[in-house]
C-alpha cells in the first residue's frame, strides 16, 4: 500500500479523445488512501473513460495518471494485482460456480491462499457457492460482482453502481462492505447514480459532465455552498397546513423555532440544504441521469 | 505490498478457465463427442476395397455356350484346331470380369432390376436370393451389383465359329447404370465375338506395363476408406474451428475477458491460452479419430503428427478471427461458415482427386490435405510432403496472425 500522505490516486490534466469526440478535456483529482471519492456524472460525461484510463484499459492520451504510485500507462501487472473492480455489466462466467468464479480472478491476481468462503459469505452467497453464476439472480449476481473485486483485498477498487439491482437490505449490507474496505485502507472510486449512496458512503464527490470535473468537494461543503441555511416547519392551523422557513443564525428565527418546537400544531422540520442533484443541475444545467 | 504472478501461473489459470467453460456447455460436448462417434463409423461404412471386376450378367451359362458349340462346331466338320479357339476364349476366365451366369434371360433381368438378388461367398460362390419370394441373405456373403447383362442365342459361339452373319446379341442395362458401361460391354462382346470368329481386330496394343504412368496401383487401388481417412482428420480439426470460435466470441461479447485484462493477465496471455486450448483440443480429437481409423506408421508418425498440430493451429487462428468478427451468434455463425465453407473444399481433392479445380490449390487448407493424403494413403514422407509443409506454414503465419490481430483489436475496442 501506498503510504497515507501520498493519494492512492492522483490524476493531473488528463485526457482522451475518440477520434474527433473529446471524451476527457484535461481533469484533476486525487484520493487518498481510505478515502471514497464519489464520481458523479450523466451517461457521456467522460467518467466510464476516466476508469478505463485508471485500470489499464486505455491508454492516456494527455496528462498523467498514478495508481499506487506507478503511472498507469506502464501497464504493470504488479499494479493490476492490487486493485478491484466491479464493473457495471456483470461479466462473471456463468458456467462456473461462484466458487470457481473466484477461484479463478484469485489465481490471476496472484492470491496464493484466497478466502473464497469469507468472500462468499460477506456477500451472503456462502450457501451458493457450488451452484453456477447462470443460475443466479440480477441481484446475486451483482454481489458476485463485489466479492470478485474483493476477492484480492485490493489497496484501490474501482466500483461502478455497485448497488444497481439489490434491494434496500442487501444494496446497505453492500455499502456497510464498501465502508469497512476503505476503512481497512483502500481508496474507492465510486461511480453511482444513487445519489442517497454518493451522500451516504463519499467522503468527496466530484461531478463530471462534458469531459470536464465541475465541481469537486465533500457533500457537507456542497451542500452548504449551494443550498439555503434554513429550516422548512410545516403546522396544522384552522385553514389545513401551512409551511414557515426560518434562516439559521438568525436570532428571532432561532426563538421562532424554539416557540414552534413546543407547539402541538407543529407537524415536520426539515432543512434547506441542497441534495446532490440539485447541485448538479445548478452547476450544468441538467440532470444526472441524462 | 507488491504481489507479484508469473505468466506461466496465468495462463495456467486461464486454461482451466476454459477447460471448465468448454466442459461444461452441451453444445461443444454434443459437437465433440459427435465427431468423436461419427467420424469412425462412418469410416468404417466406407467399403475397404475397390470393386476391380466388371460384374457381367450373361445367359445362357457360358458352359452350355461352349458344350453346344464344340459338339455343333465338330459336326460341320470343324478341326480340333477350331474347337480349342473357341474353348480359350472363355469368357469366364478373362481377367477383371465376374461373370453372373443365368439359365435364362427372364432371370438375368430380374437380377438387374434388383427383384433377384445376387451374393457372393468369401470363396467367390455365388447366391441367388429372390426377395419377393421372401428368400433371405445367405451369412458371409456380400451384395453382387449387377447392373449389365448379355443374352446370347443358345448357339450364339457355333454359329459365330462357322461364320454366319446377323447374330442378335441383346445388351440390358440398369436405368442407373452409366452410358458409358452399354457401351464398354457392347465394345466387348465386338470384340469376344471377333476373336472366337479368328478375325482379330486391325489395331495394336503396346505391353500394358509401358503405359501405366506414376506408381501402378494395379490391384492395390486406393479404396474409399482409404480415401476418407485424410478427410475424416481434416473435418474433426475443422469442427473444433466452431467451438473455439464460441468460447471467444462469448467472452467478448459478455465482456468477460474486460474482467480479466484488468488483473495481471494481458490480452497475449488471454490469446496464448486460447491458441494453447484450442490447438490441444482439436489436435487432441484428431490424434483419437487417428487411433480409431488407423493410417499412422513407423514411417510418417512424425509427419503426421507435424501437419496435425500445424492444422489444428491454423484453425485455431480462423476460431480467433472468426470468434472476433461475430458480433453475436448469427454473426458468428455466419462468419464461422464464411471461413470454414472454402477451408472444406480441398478435402474433396482427396474424395475425387480429379474434379479439383486448379484453384483450390491456392487455398489455405490444401497444403493440409495434400500433406495428409500423401501420408496416410500413398506413403510418402517428409521429403514429399516438404512443399506443402512449407506452404502450409506460410498460411499458418498469416491466418493465425490475423486472428491474434483482430482479437487484440477487438479486447481493445471493448
Amino acid at each position: 500500500m501506498s503510504e497515507a500522505h501520498e493519494p492512492a490516486i492522483a490524476v493531473k490534466d488528463l485526457r482522451f479523445s475518440y477520434g474527433e469526440i473529446e471524451a476527457v478535456k484535461g481533469i484533476s483529482f486525487e484520493v487518498m488512501p481510505g478515502e471514497i471519492l464519489g464520481f458523479l456524472g450523466p451517461n457521456g460525461a467522460g467518467k466510464s473513460t476516466t476508469i478505463k484510463m485508471l485500470i489499464g484499459l486505455l491508454p492516456p492520451q494527455g496528462g498523467t495518471a498514478t495508481v499506487l504510485g506507478t503511472d498507469v500507462a506502464l501497464d504493470d501487472p504488479g499494479l493490476q494485482a492490487r486493485i478491484g473492480v466491479c464493473f457495471e455489466e456483470k461479466n462473471l462466467y456463468l458456467n462456473m460456480t461462484a466458487r470457481e468464479n473466484l477461484e479463478f480472478f484469485a489465481a490471476l491476481y496472484g492470491v496464493k491462499d484466497a478466502d473464497v468462503e469469507g468472500a462468499l459469505r460477506r456477500v451472503g452467497l456462502a450457501d451458493r457457492a457450488n451452484d453456477r453464476v447462470k443460475t443466479f439472480s440480477k441481484g446475486m449476481r451483482q454481489r458476485m460482482m463485489i466479492a470478485r473485486a474483493f476477492i484480492n483485498r485490493p489497496d484501490v477498487l474501482f466500483l461502478d453502481e455497485p448497488t444497481d439491482g439489490l434491494d434496500p437490505v442487501t444494496a446497505a449490507a453492500i455499502r456497510a462492505t464498501i465502508k469497512e474496505e476503505a476503512e481497512r485502507g483502500a481508496a474507492v472510486l465510486l461511480t453511482t447514480h444513487d445519489m442517497f449512496e454518493a451522500d451516504e458512503l463519499s467522503d468527496r464527490v466530484a461531478f463530471m459532465n462534458e469531459g470536464r470535473i465541475v465541481a469537486l468537494d465533500t457533500p457537507e461543503n456542497l451542500k452548504l455552498k449551494h443550498g439555503t441555511r434554513a429550516v422548512r416547519v410545516r403546522l396544522r392551523d384552522k385553514e389545513g397546513v401551512r409551511e414557515e422557513v426560518l434562516p439559521l443564525g438568525d436570532g428571532e428565527a432561532t426563538a421562532r423555532l424554539a416557540e414552534l418546537a413546543a407547539s402541538p400544531d407543529l407537524l415536520t422540520i426539515h432543512t434547506e440544504e441542497a441534495t446532490l442533484e440539485q447541485i448538479f443541475i445548478a452547476l450544468t444545467g441538467r440532470g444526472l441521469a441524462g | 505490498m507488491k504481489r507479484t504472478v508469473s505468466r506461466a501461473a496465468i495462463i495456467r489459470a486461464l486454461l482451466r478457465k476454459e477447460l471448465v467453460s468448454y466442459a461444461r456447455d452441451t453444445v461443444y460436448l454434443a459437437l465433440t463427442l459427435a465427431v468423436l462417434i461419427a467420424a469412425p463409423l462412418l469410416f468404417r461404412a466406407m467399403p475397404d476395397r475397390v470393386e476391380e471386376d466388371l460384374v457381367l450378367a450373361v445367359s445362357p451359362p457360358v458352359d452350355r455356350l461352349l458344350e453346344g458349340s464344340a459338339e455343333a462346331l465338330r459336326a460341320l466338320g470343324a478341326s480340333e484346331a477350331d474347337v480349342a479357339r473357341i474353348r480359350e476364349a472363355d469368357l469366364a476366365k478373362q481377367e477383371g470380369l465376374l461373370l453372373v451366369e443365368f439359365d435364362d434371360e427372364v432371370k438375368m433381368r430380374q437380377a438387374i432390376d434388383g427383384t433377384l438378388q445376387v451374393w457372393r461367398t468369401r470363396d467367390g460362390k455365388l447366391a441367388f436370393v429372390d426377395t419377393a419370394a421372401g428368400e433371405k441373405r445367405p451369412k458371409g456373403t456380400k451384395r453382387v451389383d449387377v447392373q449389365v447383362g448379355v443374352a446370347f442365342p443358345e448357339r450364339f459361339l457355333a454359329d459365330l465359329a462357322l461364320g454366319k452373319r446377323g447374330l442378335a446379341v441383346t445388351v440390358y442395362t440398369h436405368a442407373s447404370a452409366p452410358p458409358e458401361l452399354r457401351q464398354a460391354v457392347t465394345s466387348f462382346v465386338r470384340e469376344a465375338a471377333f476373336e472366337v470368329a479368328g478375325e482379330a481386330l486391325p489395331v495394336q496394343f503396346p505391353d500394358e506395363k509401358d503405359v501405366v504412368v506414376g506408381v501402378d496401383r494395379l490391384g492395390d487401388q486406393v479404396s474409399l476408406r482409404e480415401k476418407m481417412r485424410p478427410m475424416l482428420l481434416f473435418v474433426v480439426l475443422m469442427m473444433e474451428t466452431f467451438s473455439m470460435a464460441s468460447l471467444v466470441s462469448t467472452e467478448v461479447l459478455e465482456r468477460t475477458v474486460t474482467a480479466v485484462l484488468v488483473t495481471p493477465a494481458k490480452a497475449s496471455d488471454f490469446i496464448a491460452a486460447k491458441t494453447i486450448f484450442g490447438t490441444l483440443v482439436s489436435f487432441t480429437q484428431a490424434l483419437i479419430v487417428l487411433a480409431l481409423i488407423g493410417g499412422v506408421t513407423q514411417e510418417n508418425w512424425s509427419l503426421m503428427l507435424a501437419v496435425l498440430v500445424m492444422g489444428a493451429v491454423m484453425f485455431t487462428g480462423i476460431a480467433l478471427l472468426v470468434g472476433a468478427a461475430g458480433k453475436d451468434f448469427m454473426g458468428q455463425l455466419f462468419y464461422a461458415m464464411l471461413f470454414t465453407v472454402p477451408m472444406l473444399i480441398p478435402a474433396f481433392a482427396a474424395l475425387f482427386p480429379g474434379s479439383v479445380a486448379p484453384w483450390v490449390r491456392i487455398l489455405p487448407t490444401f497444403p493440409i490435405i495434400d500433406v495428409l493424403v500423401k501420408a496416410t494413403v500413398y506413403g510418402g514422407g517428409w521429403r514429399e510432403s516438404a512443399g506443402s509443409l512449407a506452404y502450409a506454414a506460410v498460411w499458418l503465419a498469416v491466418l493465425y496472425g490475423a486472428g491474434v490481430v483482430a482479437l487484440k483489436r477487438k479486447v481493445a475496442s471493448l
